[in-house]
């Protein structure tokens, strides 16, 4: 009980100390409208062409929709691993052992909550512009509650990737790239401009199977079309992801304990 | 005259040159950021594809054509920023005052002070945009010939906007951020088909967000080998280039007034 | 024209006035601000001239007018026959500047590309730039770091290729914005000399703007002082010197108590147990003869020789010209 209060309040000052982020708000309002217009022109025109009413199970305001869901999940990103690579650098990390916390946990803690904030900011430009757009689609408040059970293990997972690319400043000399490669994979494979139903049919599974749609396709879709059935599926790829993946940050983060042990950080 | 752009482009080659010496400096980072540029652009590669595998052909333009206008937009855009790169941070070099050391030089004031810089991801983007067109769209001596002509005019368009966009500062105080949006939905603009837009929008791609001279004049050009479209793309670069070295010398003024903000000592 | 002109920079009433504005929409408003108020002077070529004064005292203004960067509200100037922001272009041909704040040297490149490259800029043709080039690198001491990065350069280095630098194009004005700034005392002294050694044998002009007063001591032959936008001093620096720097700060620690020392025009600033603060008036009792008394006073332990903070001078200049505080003791100047 007390170590969760602990690990609640570290997440709630990294929500504050990230208000600040209010003034970047402006510049994303134009980024946001201009890529948001582009792709409603895009899908139109495909909409148009092809003479469909559904794309992918998807209406064009659905469409739409999921594009500002996915743009979101993406802008609202933190960039965890950077931090983490400097704590390793600069010894921050060891100093970190000596206190009553797992780093781990702390990190993942404030990220969420820095996620939060970035989060709800960025949505609110996003679905103020689909609004003008396209206006609603059908919200309701059961369908919401879905979506809502399908952002923390995304959040989660996107963490845990990020956190294992920080943990590699143990061993490389950079980790710019991996996380670059990291970002970049997770934008075609997650599904960021491009629905996973709109892929070719040989890969959608294996699309499915990997972290990445789980992330950023599943959560979206959970948005625009709440389904009791994939939510449960989703969960179920989150949380074996979620498994995997903190079984290989376990791993790497002892091994990089081990060598701060060794050579004194 | 001819001597005297002879002069201007040796003065060019020895500011290039410099800059990139300067780059390789640190081999490392510089070569990391050009394969950063090289997969980010590559992202919109892979999305592209996946859309026309999907949706064979868009308002009569087919994988070619717009792979072609990104190619045309990465090298335009990539070759202005290798070499002029000052264009980049122009808004804030005008609000600092930074222009007093580039004015004690017997050179031209602008096309001097933007050579002063070079941007490393331009790299990136002019060699993935060349790379493109010749892997994909593989172009016969007549068509590669024609490409690297507009792909000149393009640069220049950037040029032109960045210098119009920056020099906002002369008037506005401290630009940057207005600038940089601008320039945002200008380089945005310019990497979709413009036959998407209609009305009031694709007037705009020929005026306030001059993009059409980018993504639709000089594909049009290489598709029906025209001259006539190609000397519309050159001349609605000059022209942009021209009302920015107007808005610019006209700053100056103000600037060399000196009731310019902050600009006393 | 530039080289045979015997006056190199002529000011006359030269005027700027800014106009500040703050607030937005009705409280807007608009105030003017003189920055540098009806400005004359003459300079001939190859003198070298200081040029001081407190901050906001309108001195990078007035640098800013003559090099063609800032036009001017009212007045006249010419620097080497040209109107500087009327022939800007043609004037930077013919002078030089280094600001202490800002390098044109490329910070990760060897000074020897920013000489390559400079020789561009000025279209200069390629046997006179090599033979300058070379001269500058012997004359400055370059060689030993001409292909090192400029970011591994110590500050002394750096200082020295900079001013080389602006002497390439053989310029008949060379402005210098506190050249010596953050250098130690033998790199400053180096400095000097140089900036000295090319005034006194190619007759290239000087204008120097510094906070130190050695700079002013040994590089200038002229200070000019200005306050509030008006010349309130223009003399020459050994009759500065004569009247305010006339004096030293002699600070001593003894071993042991020392015995008390009457010499004329000195003056005991701070006396304890082992210390002693002197200020001497050099022109009463040359600071030979009070260090022979020091010594013969006590043991000493260690001593130093200051001149007055050049900020006291000015002051004191600035207050209607008296003598520094420091000085103002036992004796006051006609």
């Amino acid at each position: 009980m007390m170590a969760l209060r602990k690990y609640t309040w570290i997440g709630l000052t990294a929500a504050r100390s990230n208000l600040a982020y209010l003034s970047e708000v402006a510049a994303r309002t134009v980024f946001l409208a201009v890529i948001l217009y582009i792709f409603l022109r895009l899908w139109q025109v495909t909409y148009g062409d092809t003479g469909a009413t559904q794309l992918g199970g998807l209406t064009l305001p659905q469409m739409l929709w999921y594009l500002v869901m996915t743009e979101t999940l993406t802008l609202s990103a933190p960039r965890v691993a950077p931090e983490i690579d400097q704590d390793v650098r600069t010894g921050a990390l060891a100093v970190q052992l000596i206190r009553p916390l797992s780093y781990p946990l702390a990190r993942l803690w404030s990220t969420l909550g820095e996620r939060l904030v970035r989060f709800g900011l960025n949505l609110v430009v996003g679905a103020a512009i689909a609004l003008l757009l396209v206006g609603p689609i059908a919200f309701s408040a059961g369908g919401l509650l879905l979506f809502l059970l399908a952002l923390p293990c995304a959040f989660t997972l996107d963490f845990l990737g990020q956190f294992l690319i920080g943990m590699g400043a143990f061993w490389l000399e950079d980790t710019s790239g991996l996380l670059l490669i990291y970002s970049r994979i997770t934008m075609i494979l997650g599904g960021m401009l491009i629905p996973l139903e709109l892929f070719p049919q040989a890969v959608q599974p294996w699309l499915r199977a990997l972290p990445f749609s789980s992330i950023i396709y599943g959560p979206a879709r959970m948005f625009v079309h709440p389904d009791a059935a994939f939510l449960r599926d989703l969960i179920v790829r989150q949380g074996l992801a979620i498994v995997v993946l903190s079984g290989a940050v376990a791993l790497v983060y002892r091994a990089g304990i081990r060598r701060i042990h060794a050579n004194g950080g | 005259m001819l001597k005297q752009l002879t002069n201007y482009l040796g003065l060019v080659a020895a500011y290039t040159r410099l800059n990139l010496n300067a780059q390789l400096e640190y081999r490392g980072a510089f070569i990391s950021q050009v394969v950063a540029m090289f997969l980010n652009d590559g992202v919109w590669l892979v999305f592209w594809t996946l859309f026309f595998t999907r949706f064979p052909v868009l308002r009569g333009w087919t994988i070619n054509d717009v792979i072609t206008l990104w190619a045309m937009t990465a090298s335009g855009f990539g070759l202005a920023h290798a070499i002029y790169g000052n264009v980049l941070p122009l808004a804030g070099l005008v609000a600092q005052g930074q222009l007093d050391v580039w004015m004690l030089y017997p050179r031209a004031l602008l096309p001097h002070i933007l050579l002063g810089r070079m941007s490393a991801s331009a790299w990136g983007d002019a060699l993935f945009g060349y790379a493109v067109y010749l892997v994909f769209v593989r172009p016969d001596l007549q068509h590669f010939g024609l490409f690297v002509v507009l792909t000149l005019s393009a640069a220049l368009l950037f040029v032109g906007f960045g210098v119009l966009t920056g020099s906002l500062s002369f008037f506005l105080g401290n630009a940057s951020s207005l600038a940089d949006q601008w320039r945002f939905a200008m380089v945005t603009f310019s990497t979709y088909p413009a036959v998407l837009f209609d009305g009031a929008i694709k007037l705009l791609l020929y005026t306030l967000v001059p993009a059409g001279f980018v993504s639709y004049l000089p594909v049009q050009a290489l598709r029906e080998l025209s001259p006539w479209y190609a000397l519309l793309a050159l001349a609605g670069a000059l022209g942009v280039t021209a009302m920015g070295v107007l808005v610019f010398y006209l700053g100056l003024r103000r600037y060399e007034s000196g009731n310019l903000m902050e600009m006393r000592g | 024209m530039a080289n045979s002109n015997p006056i190199a920079v002529q000011l006359e009433n030269l005027s700027k006035t800014f106009e500040l504005r703050s607030g937005w929409g009705r409280n807007r408003i608009r105030r003017a601000v003189i920055a540098v108020d009806g400005i004359s002077l003459t300079i001939p070529a190859g003198q070298s001239v200081a040029f001081i004064g407190p901050n906001g005292a309108g001195k990078s203004t007035t640098i800013k007018m003559l090099t063609g960067i800032l036009h001017p509200s009212a007045g006249q100037a010419q620097v080497l026959g040209y109107t500087p922001w009327r022939e800007r272009r043609e004037l930077v041909r013919y002078i030089g500047a280094v600001f202490g704040q800002r390098s044109q040297l490329w910070y990760h490149l060897p000074p020897r590309d920013t000489f390559e490259l400079l020789a561009r800029i000025y279209s200069l043709d390629r046997g006179s730039y090599v033979r300058r080039r070379d001269t500058l690198i012997e004359r400055f001491g370059l060689g030993e770091f001409l292909h090192t990065p400029v970011r591994k350069l110590s500050l002394g280095q750096r200082m020295r290729a900079e001013v080389a630098a602006s002497l390439l194009h053989a310029p008949r004005v060379l402005f210098l914005d506190e050249p010596t700034i953050g250098l130690d005392v033998i790199a400053r002294q180096e400095l000097r000399d140089l900036i000295l050694e090319w005034n006194r044998e190619e007759g290239v002009t000087v204008f120097l703007t510094s906070h130190d007063a050695g700079d002013i001591e040994r590089v200038a032959r002229r200070v000019i002082v200005i306050n509030h936008g008006r010349v309130v001093l223009d003399d020459k620096v050994s009759a500065l010197r004569r009247q305010y720097l006339g004096s030293k700060i002699l600070s001593v620690k003894f071993h042991a108590p020392p015995a008390p020392i009457v010499l004329p025009g000195v003056t005991t600033l701070k006396a304890s147990e082992y210390a002693l603060k002197l200020e001497v008036d050099t022109r009463a009792t040359p600071i030979e003869q009070v260090m022979a008394e020091v010594l013969r006073a006590g043991a000493v332990a260690d001593i130093a020789i200051e001149d007055p903070p050049l900020e006291e001078v000015i002051a004191h200049i600035y207050a209607g010209g008296s003598a520094p505080e420091v000085a103002a003791g036992d004796h006051k100047h006609a």
